[in-house]
C-alpha cells in the first residue's frame, strides 16, 4: 500500500479524514482524496446535507456507503454549504472515477478562515498517507 | 498483557431496541465511556431489517410481516434487506479506530473481523473462510454476512450467523426478485446460503456457539473478553434513543429515490450448455445490485459461479465494465467450464441488463 500510487495534487489542501479542499477566497470546494476513495471502495450511496445548511468543523456533512460500510462525511472546515454536486449525488461512483474532478461533493462558504491552517498541504498529506501505509504493514 | 474487552450479551430484544443499542454503544465507545466491546444479540419477535440507505417500501413485504408479527426496522449500517428469525445469532465488535492491531484500511479490517469469527466457527468444527468483500462462507455458501459503520473515533463491525434458518419465511417477508424465478432456480438460490445446523447435522446449544465465537475472537484479536453489562450512560442513552428507533420517521426515513426493483433475466445457449442470468440493477447508480447465474453447464470447482456472483455484486452495470469484471474474474480464478467462455457470461449478463436500457 505504498503512497506513491495515490494521486495527491499539489494545489489542494487535505485533512485526516481524506477530504481534499480547493480554496478560492472564502469559498472551498470539497471532495474525497484518491487515497480516501480507494480505501472506502466502490461508492454506492451518497447523502449530503442540502444547500444552505451550516456546519462546524467536525460536524457530519452526510453519509457515504460502499458495499456494506456506512461512513460519515465530516466537515474539514466550518461554514455554509452553497452548492452540492448533483451529478455525484445521482452517480456516487464519480467519486471513484474522478475524485478530483467530476467527483467533487460540495462547495462551502468558509466561516472561520483560521481553520485553514489546520489542513495539510500535499507534502504533509503524502507523509500522512505513508504513515498510514506503514502502520498497516506493521499489522500485516 | 492482553487487552481487556467487554463481552456483552444483550439477549433477545425487539428490533428497535437492538438497532438503538447499536447507536448507543457506538456513541459510548466513541466518547470513551465504555471499553472495546463484543456484543451478542438476538431478536424477538422475528424481524426484517433494511440497510441504512434502503427504502422499506422497496425491500419489505409489509403486509406479510404485519400478518406474521414480524418487526420492521432500519440498521445504522449499510447493505441489503435481512430477515432475522429468533434462532439467529448476531455478533458485533465495537472498538476505537486506534486499537493496536486493527487495520484502518477497510478491506483489511473486514478480513480481520471475519477471520476472528472464522476462528470461532472452527472451534465448532465448521471449516469456514472469509470471502471478500465481507462474507463468511462454507464451501462457497454464505453462513455470515457482515457490515459496519463508524462514528467519531470508533467503529462498529457486525454480522449475522445463520444457525437454523427458515428460508421460506425469509422469501415471503422480503421483496426478493427470486420470487419470479422457477422453482428449480429458487432451489438453486437456497444453495447460496447455509446454516450451522446443515453443516454440522445438528444445532449446538446457543451457549456453546457463543463461547466458541468468543474464543475465536479473543485468539485472533489477541484480547481477553470479560463479561459485563450496559454502563449506566448506555442505559440512559437507550431510554432516549428507543422512541426514535421505534418511530416511523426512522423506519421509513427513506433517503433513496424510488427505483425499479425488478429482476432482469436472459438466457444464452453455448456449446457447454444453457446459461441463465438474473440480474437486479440500480439504474441511477449504474450498478448491479445482485446477479444470479444458473444453467446446465458443468463448473469446476462448483463454487466458481458463486464466487463470480459475489464479484458481480455492486459492480458497474455498464456493458464494457461488465465484460471487464467477468474477464478479470476468470483471469484471476481457476474456474473451468467446458464449452463456456468468460465472454459468454459477460454477454448473457449484458443481455439481461439490456432489458432496462
Amino acid at each position: 500500500m505504498s503512497c506513491k500510487y495515490y494521486d495527491i495534487p499539489a494545489d489542494l489542501l487535505y485533512d485526516a479524514n481524506d477530504f481534499w479542499v480547493k480554496l478560492s477566497g472564502d469559498e472551498a470546494v470539497i471532495g474525497m482524496s484518491d487515497f480516501g476513495q480507494d480505501n472506502i471502495g466502490d461508492v454506492l450511496y451518497l447523502e449530503l446535507l442540502g444547500r444552505g445548511a451550516s456546519c462546524q468543523k467536525g460536524d457530519k456533512l452526510g453519509s457515504i456507503e460502499s458495499g456494506k460500510w456506512v461512513g460519515n462525511l465530516v466537515a474539514p472546515l466550518s461554514g455554509m454549504i452553497i452548492d452540492c454536486n448533483p451529478g455525484v449525488e445521482k452517480n456516487p461512483r464519480q467519486i471513484n472515477a474522478d475524485a478530483y474532478g467530476e467527483g467533487w461533493m460540495l462547495k462551502l462558504h468558509i466561516s472561520n478562515l483560521n481553520e485553514i491552517k489546520d489542513l495539510m498541504n500535499a507534502v504533509q498529506y503524502r507523509d500522512w498517507v505513508a504513515e498510514q501505509a506503514a502502520r498497516e504493514e506493521m499489522i500485516g | 498483557m492482553m487487552t481487556k474487552w467487554r463481552l456483552l450479551d444483550t439477549g433477545s430484544l425487539p428490533a428497535a431496541a437492538n438497532m438503538a443499542l447499536d447507536k448507543v454503544i457506538l456513541n459510548a465507545r466513541s466518547a470513551g465511556l465504555v471499553p472495546n466491546t463484543v456484543r451478542y444479540l438476538q431478536f424477538s419477535p422475528h424481524c426484517v431489517l433494511v440497510g441504512y440507505h434502503q427504502a422499506v417500501e422497496l425491500e419489505v413485504e409489509e403486509e406479510y410481516c404485519r400478518r406474521h408479527g414480524i418487526d420492521i426496522n432500519r440498521r445504522i449500517t449499510g447493505g441489503g434487506n435481512l430477515y432475522w428469525d429468533e434462532s439467529q445469532l448476531g455478533w458485533e465488535l465495537y472498538a476505537s479506530k486506534d486499537t493496536p492491531g486493527i487495520p484502518r484500511r477497510l478491506e483489511d479490517m473486514y478480513r480481520l473481523m471475519c477471520e476472528s469469527v472464522v476462528a470461532g466457527l472452527a472451534r465448532l468444527g465448521v471449516k469456514a473462510k472469509f470471502r471478500p468483500a465481507n462474507d463468511i462462507e462454507v464451501e462457497g455458501r454464505k453462513i455470515s454476512g457482515t457490515g459496519g459503520t463508524e462514528l467519531g473515533d470508533a467503529f462498529l463491525y457486525q454480522g449475522t450467523l445463520l444457525t437454523d434458518f427458515d428460508v421460506d419465511t425469509m422469501i415471503n417477508a422480503l421483496k426478493l426478485p427470486i420470487k419470479k424465478l422457477e422453482d428449480k432456480q429458487i432451489d438453486s438460490f437456497r444453495q447460496r446460503v447455509v446454516c450451522l445446523k446443515e453443516v454440522l447435522g445438528y444445532l449446538p446449544p446457543m451457549a456453546e456457539i457463543k463461547a466458541a465465537l468468543a474464543e475465536g475472537i479473543s485468539e485472533v484479536l489477541g484480547i481477553t473478553l470479560e463479561p459485563g453489562g450496559l454502563a449506566q450512560a448506555e442505559k440512559d442513552a437507550l431510554e432516549c434513543e428507543l422512541p426514535i428507533f421505534e418511530s416511523e420517521a426512522w423506519i421509513r426515513g427513506q433517503r433513496v429515490l424510488p427505483q425499479a426493483n425488478d429482476l432482469k433475466n436472459a438466457e444464452l445457449k453455448t456449446p457447454g450448455g444453457l446459461i441463465r442470468a438474473s440480474v437486479r440493477v440500480d439504474q441511477g447508480r449504474q450498478c448491479i445490485k445482485s446477479a444470479f447465474i444458473t444453467g446446465d453447464f458443468f463448473v469446476y470447482p462448483e463454487r466458481g459461479i458463486l464466487d463470480l456472483e459475489a464479484v458481480l455484486k455492486n459492480s458497474s452495470s455498464l456493458p464494457a465494465e461488465v465484460l471487464n469484471t467477468v474477464q478479470g474474474f476468470f483471469e484471476q480464478n481457476r474456474v473451468s467450464i467446458p464449452g463456456v467462455t468468460a465472454d459468454d457470461f459477460g454477454q448473457v449478463i449484458n443481455l439481461a441488463l439490456e432489458q432496462d436500457r
